[in-house]
């Protein structure tokens, strides 16, 4: 799956991401289901409380993390594909 | 026997399942409430409720599914909902919706709920209040359903299939489709309770059973992203048990509507268990160390063939509650499994009363009529 660079992606309603101080670790809440995301799909999941284009998210994370974009996109993209899928993430695609 | 005395258990759990009142205007015959069900006066109050959330918090509990009978019908539940949010634990709402005003939903809202799930009978209306035993219940449902949608609150379309609407799966489907909703759980019922009672009545055929997974199958594939369809096989069909409630004293408590606290919610049907009251023992000790919660940990209570079973850690030896119903025996293997010498007298069975006429329905009440 890839995405395009005006892809507005969003946190899909009824997702919630908190600490849990009794696990010592962040939970992402959804319907019927309670994930334990890896510490990328948290940096991810944060930057995406307010939809974003694609092409923003991973310029924030490439400044952030001081590595080439075009690494990064590769490396969100299939993360992002598996949260699309489980529905934690929504893409609204932009009429042309 | 007795059980040994035993460590106890730090895994914190998952889930609450609060079973708020066992009234509910409908009288489904799958119901898993209780065939003895709790009356309102001893139904825990809202301070009981609310301790109880504060407990399971600090126990680890991360998600609040408010259940019944029909939780709407208990005028705290805002209160009870508001308590959920300031814990920050997610609320799910699982309701029938026949009897909730968009105003009451909206206080909901307010109140912090996560989200809704509607159990819809039938798509058909006629169906519909057939099987709910309630009179014009579907276009009550969709109204709601269309509020939670308003509302922005996330839905989750609940359809409980057996032989008298699987052949309508489709349409399921595109209702959820209709109604803007996020998932759709289509789960075929399980045979506790009330579903036993009426199991002759509501058991599909093999080929109901085989037309279902593909028309799930071919809905998944059509619609990728835009449904999240969950699908639970009825277990006398399946090849493994259901490592049921994901493990006996795993993952989720249950709280009846008096107080006492269960594993799961079937599991009153186990005799010489004492369940332990919220009114008198602290969630903690429930939790970690109760005889009730201990019982089925571990591996020692086993019989062949789970026992030497490479499955045993997968599904627990299968549902504690279903080997009981069926077969007298707690310990033994649940009977769904193909690995039980029991699995095919007990399919056998199943499968004649898929194949008869299906008797009338023996509704859920309040009251119950004697068998
Ligand atoms: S299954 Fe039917 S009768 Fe039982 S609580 Fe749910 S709506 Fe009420
Ligand atoms: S024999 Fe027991 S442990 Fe093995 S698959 Fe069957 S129920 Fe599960």
């Amino acid at each position: 799956m890839s995405f395009a660079p005006e892809d507005r992606l969003v946190v899909a309603r009824g997702v919630r991401l908190r600490f849990d101080p009794v696990r010592n670790c962040n939970v992402l809440l959804a319907p019927e289901r309670v994930l334990f995301p890896c510490p990328t799909s948290v940096e991810i999941l944060g930057r995406l409380a307010e939809p974003r284009a694609f092409r923003e998210l991973v310029e924030g994370l490439a400044a952030e993390f001081d590595a080439p974009s075009e690494e990064i996109a590769r490396d969100v993209e299939d993360l992002l594909a598996d949260l699309l899928a489980q529905r934690i993430v929504r893409v609204e695609r932009r009429p042309l | 026997m007795s059980a040994p005395a035993r460590e106890p258990w730090r895994e914190p759990p998952i889930g609450l399942l609060a079973e708020l009142t066992h009234r509910c205007p409908l009288a489904c015959p799958y119901c898993s409430n209780p065939l003895e069900l709790t009356r309102r006066e001893r139904e825990l109050p809202t301070a009981s409720w609310e301790r109880v959330l504060e407990e399971a918090a600090e126990l680890g509990v991360l998600q609040l599914h408010l259940s019944g009978g029909e939780p709407t019908l208990r005028s705290d539940l805002e209160a009870i909902v508001a308590r959920a949010r300031a814990l920050e634990l997610y609320s799910n709402l699982i309701t029938a919706g026949v009897g909730v005003s968009e105003r009451r939903l909206e206080a909901l809202a307010e109140a912090g709920l996560d989200h809704v799930q509607l159990s819809v009978q039938d798509v058909d209306a006629e169906g519909c209040d057939r099987i709910g035993g309630f009179e014009g219940s579907l276009a009550r449902k969709l109204a709601f359903a269309k509020a939670v949608r308003r509302l922005g609150l996330p839905l989750t379309l609940n359809a409980v299939v057996h032989r008298h609407n699987l052949d309508r799966l489709e349409r399921f489907v595109e209702l959820a489709l209709e109604l803007g909703a996020d998932r759709l759980e289509v789960a075929h019922v399980q045979y506790y309770g009330w579903a036993l009672a009426n199991r002759a009545a509501l058991m599909p055929t093999r080929s109901q059973l085989d037309r279902s997974v593909a028309v799930v199958k071919a809905a998944r594939e059509r619609l990728g992203d835009r449904l999240l369809i969950d699908f639970v096989v009825p277990d006398y069909y399946a090849t493994h048990p259901k490592p049921c409630a994901s493990g006996w004293g795993r993952a989720v408590i249950v709280v009846a509507p008096d107080g006492r606290v269960l594993p799961c919610h079937a599991a009153h049907v186990i005799p010489g268990l004492v369940f332990p009251n919220v009114e008198e023992k602290p969630l903690r000790w429930i939790w970690q160390e109760s005889p009730a919660f201990q019982r089925f940990r571990g591996f020692d209570w086993m019989q062949e063939p789970c026992r030497s079973c490479a499955r045993r850690e997968i599904d627990f030896g299968g549902c504690r509650c279903q080997a009981m119903q069926l077969l007298g025996d707690p310990e033994a293997t649940d009977p769904a499994c193909t690995l039980s010498p029991e699995h095919a007298r007990i399919m056998a069975l199943a499968e004649a009363e898929a194949a008869a006429p299906p008797p009338a329905f023996r509704y859920r009440r309040l009251e119950p009529v004697p068998a």
